[in-house]
């Protein structure tokens, strides 16, 4: 099928896109189009105009910043993400997440910023960005603004963007020291939409005890959701099996997942257990390797 | 699809049942409702809009007939909407109880959707229905509040 007539922009700057966005409130930006085209041409959205941010070159691109953290581009593919060097070492849990994201013919194309921007319930990149406790570079023709990935995300499909507003950037904290990290899902086929996904960071003390467990799961609700009971079944714990336990079934009342074709909500529980038991399994282990 | 749950109103169980089945109440607080009127004692017809995510463009016309009525403990109403992007068809068994000073709802839809809006956003019916009903229970609960306080309707 083909789209609905709209108008077509192509900025050469983040400014002129700013401008023509807060000029025409029917505009949408274009980032890689890896869900809004398929939905303008099933005729379910019908932007009056879209303005491609495809040629803003200032958006793209990753950054090793002073503090040990990075800065990601809106604008960055997924696969650059997954190839690059140094988010698998200043956000392994980033690039962990990276293949799980549709398939690579998706990812060449599709971007982290119109990922996030999106907020679908099932996606990857939300559950980890509130797990590393990433900030959202915003900006608009109004000015620029932070809000901490945790308050970005305010529901189904729905973020903390306003009009005329876009994404510009992510920049994630450099991983604490005794941390570890972990990500699973699992779809039916690989690339589908999960049926479940934890994301998982474990900070130790000195002592290898845990000070903070960030578990936050998707596809189980209505966008990213933090398991704050399963994080406190771990807090203080050494994160032994009887602790880890605790939390996967604590993570049962964190959740409240619903049905569809694939999975009945009672499963979806079951597996956010499982998952979580594994991911904290896992996340354990590399933040004691850390800690050596 | 089984839309079930339950919802507590803090008011008598008349003004609840007063409210839901008032139409400019439904029009104010059911999420993407255009218009709505009573056609007939028992007949509602409408327009709504589904608005989530990239779908923006999604408009239903709504008919709802009421059977099965028992003021003010229970009703069912008979849904049917179609649009271009698919239909629903299906019911909706409402039951009221005092509950103290206010009111307990309970509610159990059964519910088939077809059509584009069903090959394409299968996996995110139950969320969306969900969450448009919690937002317009929610937003009843608030005209509830309004109108017991004294306020206009």
């Amino acid at each position: 099928m083909k789209p609905p007539v709209f108008e077509y922009h192509r900025p050469d700057s983040l400014n002129e896109a700013l401008a023509l966005l807060g000029a025409h409130p029917d505009a949408k930006p274009l980032a890689g189009g890896q869900s809004l085209i398929p939905a303008m041409n099933f005729r379910l959205a019908a932007p009056g105009r879209l303005v491609d941010l495809n040629a803003l070159d200032e958006l793209a691109g990753i950054e090793e910043t002073v503090e040990g953290g990075l800065r990601i581009g809106a604008m960055t593919r997924h696969r650059a993400v997954e190839l690059s060097a140094a988010v698998a070492a200043r956000a392994p849990l980033l690039a962990a997440a990276m293949p799980f994201i549709a398939h690579r013919q998706i990812r060449n194309r599709g971007t982290i910023g119109g990922s996030l921007a999106h907020a679908d319930p099932a996606a990857e990149l939300p559950a980890v960005v509130v797990a590393l406790e990433a900030q959202l570079v915003l900006a608009s023709s109004r000015g620029e603004r932070m809000v901490p990935a945790a308050e970005f995300f305010t529901g189904l499909f729905a973020t903390a963007l306003e009009d005329g507003e876009l994404i510009t950037a992510i920049e994630i904290p450099a991983p604490p020291p005794r941390s570890g990290s972990a990500f699973l899902e699992l779809a039916r086929r690989h690339g589908d939409y999960a049926l479940v996904g934890v994301t998982a960071v474990v900070i130790l003390d000195s002592e290898r005890r845990v000070t903070d467990a960030r578990i936050v799961l998707f596809s189980v609700g209505e966008g990213p959701v933090r398991a704050a009971r399963a994080e406190a079944a771990l807090a203080g714990t050494t994160g032994d099996a009887a602790a880890r336990e605790a939390a996967a079934d604590a993570v049962q009342g964190d959740i409240d997942p619903s049905a569809d074709i694939h999975a009945s909500s009672a499963y979806r529980r079951q597996l956010a257990s499982v998952l979580t038991r594994r991911a904290l399994a896992a996340a354990l282990g590399r933040a004691v390797d850390a800690a050596r | 699809m089984i839309v079930e749950g339950s919802h507590f109103f803090p008011g008598p169980r008349d003004a609840v049942w007063t409210l839901l089945l008032d139409p400019d109440v439904l029009a104010k607080t059911m999420p993407g409702t255009a218009s709505i009127a009573r056609v007939a004692d028992d007949r509602y017809e409408g327009t709504m809009a589904m608005g989530i995510g990239p779908i923006t463009a999604a408009v239903f016309d709504v008919v709802i007939t009421i059977t099965d009525q028992a003021a003010p403990e229970h009703y069912t109403m008979q849904i049917e909407g179609r649009g271009k992007f698919g239909f629903t068809r299906g019911k909706a068994a409402v039951t009221l109880a005092s509950e103290g000073t206010g009111t307990s709802m309970r509610y159990q839809a059964d519910l088939v959707v077809g059509g584009k809006i069903a090959a394409v956003g299968q996996r995110l019916l139950d969320s969306v229905s969900k969450m448009m009903l919690r937002q317009g229970l929610d937003a009843m609960t608030r005209e509830l509040e309004h109108r017991l306080a004294g306020g206009a309707a």
